[in-house]
């Protein structure tokens, strides 16, 4: 078995089909007219980390137990990251794996095969007992153990949405001063922050010197810094090692430095970043330094006006030349196994450009399209050869602060006189249902919830009138803004089932649920004009966003693929065979008469 | 595809040649094409040649004892070529390997093709052909995914139609697709020979 996977996060069908249709993707295009292309269907929701796991397990999330981005604990109704939970311990709270749920390259690994996941979400930490090779994807956190955000230091007094801010004081001399906060330890009068002293030496208009620590670091405006690795002393030897790139936005009468999340070095992580940690050292050492965030590409750097457009382009065009060129790294010693590769440039391009900017989401696509032809070039006619997304993309026009609407409805109160708040602020006596997470709504059901009160002879109706009232609900637009509302026992099978929200809420094209809604909170209004320049996505209706799925194989046989085909498609073998239909399940009418008409020619 | 994942199985079987489809759709041609280039056909004589199979049937009666369960006589099976149609194979046990050439007909020249036959065992058509027309096309669209799904199963479609109006590509893709060595020529004159027939 020798078998090549490229992920392509968000790599949308009607995109590539409209741009395969003007000649713009030859090497993809070569893959589909040898009939290896297919739309592929996703797992509902098709968030990412719930897709890519959903693909890996060829299962939906009712047999690994990731169903949305955020979960809550039922008994709390306190959420949580589904891709990094945490679990109390003697040392304190350490990250445990999101799920245990067998994937193909565990089975390939299984089959005596080497097996490589690179950049594969929810795969932090690294679980060093499995035979698999891995650098982590989406959810790997930064050193503070979060998933991430930077640091911009200012000569000017202002705040950010969700960037760190901290002064750059003048020092005379053209020297401005700051402080970089790191991690926080456990110190003698509880946690304490970390710090480096930073110093920016202005040399001209477009240079100057930063000192952050000990490192020096000569930057030119305007340009990313390289990879470069600090170190904050967390007491006597003990060092908390990091990795970030800086960018020198502004030298004239304000003065800007942006620092990249601090992130996990991973030759000196105090959490199992990768498995095994010899490998993400061979290639740190043999192919150059890469940043380990599970979401490099800083979106909340451009969101928060930290960075431009350019510059944040540029990021991604550093971040995926690295990738490639460790995925060719392992290509060329690639003999036999598993060897998939995610790249996730992409679906950042897209939130960011998909609405406004098209032409950069497509340059995108013509480059991927390009890598596909260099590996398709590298590959033996004997290599199986996937090109895959886990969704594709939607339009994002109005955001969705579904709890809102809940309580329009008079499905959710809150307590204390409030009229905003989070899931703290509800008044659970009172309230029938809530929502969490991108498209999760649950009922609070009496004995599962903490302070449930819908009773098992009631759950059936109030789960179809919400289902109902969903589907009928209209946005200022005059359309629908869900477009399918599924029952939890439908969309999801297997021993994780009864933890999932009991409706999985797909969004109709142009809405999504709001960052509040994926909180927990309970804004003033139900919908809201989305201007952010996150102005795409796809956390809509699985139906609406479906994948696609290439392969140097005809695909043509076999009716709808879906991520249950995926594993089979992968390394041969089904790691669940309960959606295989064997072909007499089908039309049993007919086959009866097909049986009488067999007999009559002596064949049966 | 099975050889191109399988590891470390000890000693695996040779994988047993199925040759499938609907019946009349060119599987007793595939028989003796196969036959000719030198595979050794599991067959009775239970159904000898006759008007309807010129060649004989080429058939295995225990294949349609399957649904009972006896299934032993797939332990000999490895290498050889047996026919089994397709509302069979699911049968087929998947604890072995099996290369599947799926015979691929028009409908109308399958259905033509029956009636015939029909007509010569005095059999009456019970189900209107455009019925049974509707259910063959159903039984393939179900057939083929699950064929796709299967691991156990790699799968060759031969076009019968094609194969008669021109022999030469498909057979290459076929002793290709067996990975045996065959002889092309014996099996050419198999379509050849028809083709001869039915254009004098
Ligand atoms: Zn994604």
């Amino acid at each position: 078995m020798k078998t090549v996977i490229l992920g392509f996060d968000s790599f949308d069908p009607a995109i590539f089909e409209s741009m395969a249709e003007k000649n713009l993707l030859p090497n993809l295009q070569k893959m589909a007219d040898a009939g290896g292309y297919s739309r592929l269907e996703v797992c509902s929701p098709p968030q990412t980390e719930v897709s890519w796991t959903c693909i890996a397990t060829g299962a939906d999330p009712g047999s690994h137990g990731i169903f949305d981005f955020v979960l809550r604990e039922p008994n709390s109704y306190m959420p949580y990251v589904s891709i990094l939970p945490t679990k109390k311990s003697a040392v304190g709270e350490t990250f445990i794996p999101p799920y245990t749920t067998k994937t193909f390259f565990e089975e390939a690994a299984d089959m005596g095969y080497p097996a490589t996941a690179l950049w594969w979400p929810a795969m932090f930490p690294a679980r060093p007992e499995l035979p698999v090779n891995t650098l982590p994807g989406l959810g790997t956190p930064d050193i503070r153990g979060q998933l991430g955000v930077g640091t911009l230091l200012t000569t000017e007094d202002e705040t950010k949405k969700k960037t760190a801010v901290a002064a750059l004081i003048p020092a005379g001399n053209n020297r401005f001063t700051s402080t970089l906060s790191g991690p926080a330890v456990a110190g003698k009068s509880g946690p304490q922050t970390l710090t480096l002293p930073v110093a920016l030496d202005v040399i001209n208009a477009q240079s100057a010197r930063l000192q952050v620590g000990e490192v020096q670091l000569d930057l030119k405006l305007g340009q990313w810094s390289d990879i470069f690795e600090i170190k904050f002393k967390a007491g006597f030897l003990a060092n908390v090692h990091a990795i970030t790139r800086v960018l020198l936005t502004d030298l004239g009468a304000a003065k800007r430095v942006y620092f990249l999340p601090l992130q996990i070095h991973p030759l000196h992580s105090a959490f199992h970043y990768a498995s095994s940690p010899g490998f993400a050292k061979s290639l740190w050492s043999k192919v150059g330094s890469y940043l380990t965030l599970g979401w490099p590409q800083d979106t909340t750097g451009l969101e928060d006006g930290c960075i431009n457009d350019d510059q944040f382009i540029t990021l991604c065009d550093l971040i995926f030349e690295r990738r490639k060129q460790i995925f060719h790294h392992l290509l060329a010693g690639f003999k036999e196994g598993v060897l998939a590769s995610i790249f996730d440039d992409l679906d950042r391009i897209q939130h960011m450009f998909h609405h406004n900017r098209r032409e950069v989401a497509e340059a995108w696509y013509k480059k991927l399209d390009q890598f596909v032809g260099e590996v398709a070039a590298r590959l033996g006619a004997k290599t199986r050869f996937i090109v895959m997304s886990d969704h594709g993309f939607s339009t994002f026009q109005f955001k969705v602060h579904l709890n809102r609407w809940l309580a329009e409805q008079g499905w959710l109160a809150l307590k204390d006189g409030k009229t905003e708040g989070d899931l703290s602020h509800v008044d659970w006596s009172q309230t029938k249902a809530y929502a969490l997470g991108l498209n999760s709504l649950y009922l609070n059901v009496a004995g599962r919830e903490g302070q449930g009160m819908v009773n098992a002879s009631e759950l059936e109706s109030l789960l179809g009138e919400v289902q109902k009232r969903l589907l009928e609900w209209k946005g200022p637009d005059g359309r629908n803004v869900v477009s399918a509302a599924r029952l939890k026992h439908e969309v999801y099978n297997g021993p994780y089932a009864r933890l999932g929200p009991d409706l999985v809420v797909g969004y109709a094209a142009g809405y999504r649920a709001s960052a509040e809604t994926g909180l927990g909170k309970i804004p003033a209004a139900a919908i809201e004009e989305n201007h952010d320049h996150w102005g795409a996505d796809h956390c809509v209706d699985k139906d609406l966003v479906p994948g696609v799925l290439f392969a140097n194989r005809d695909l043509r046989d076999f009716g709808g693929i879906s991520f249950r085909d995926i594993p089979f498609l992968a390394i041969g073998k089904h790691l669940d065979q309960s959606h295989i239909k064997p072909p007499s399940q089908v039309g049993p009418q007919g086959q009866k008469d097909l049986e009488e008409r067999l007999k009559g020619l002596g064949y049966l | 595809m099975l050889n191109l994942f399988s590891k470390k199985t000890s000693a695996p079987k040779q994988p047993i040649v199925i040759v499938s489809g609907l019946p009349r759709s060119g599987t007793s041609m595939m028989m003796k094409m196969l036959a000719e280039g030198g595979l050794q056909i599991l067959t009775d004589a239970i159904r000898s040649a006759d008007d309807d199979n010129p060649n004989g049937y080429f058939e295995f009666e225990r294949v349609k004892q399957m649904t009972s369960g006896d299934r032993d006589w797939l332990d000999e099976a490895g290498g050889k070529v047996v026919k089994v149609i397709s509302a069979l194979l699911e049968h087929l046990p998947s604890d072995r390997s099996y290369k599947v050439i799926f015979m691929e007909r028009e409908i109308q020249e399958v259905l033509a093709s029956q009636k015939k036959m029909l007509d010569h065992r005095g059999e009456q058509n019970k189900v209107k052909d455009e019925e049974i027309a509707a259910q063959y096309r159903a039984h393939l669209a179900a057939v083929k995914p699950w064929l796709a799904r299967q691991a156990h199963m790699e799968v060759l479609y031969v076009d019968y139609n094609k194969m008669m109006a021109e022999p030469g590509p498909l057979c290459r893709r076929l002793i290709e697709f067996l990975d045996r060595p065959l002889n092309e020529e014996k099996m050419l004159a198999v379509p050849n020979a028809r083709l001869y027939r039915n254009r004098a």
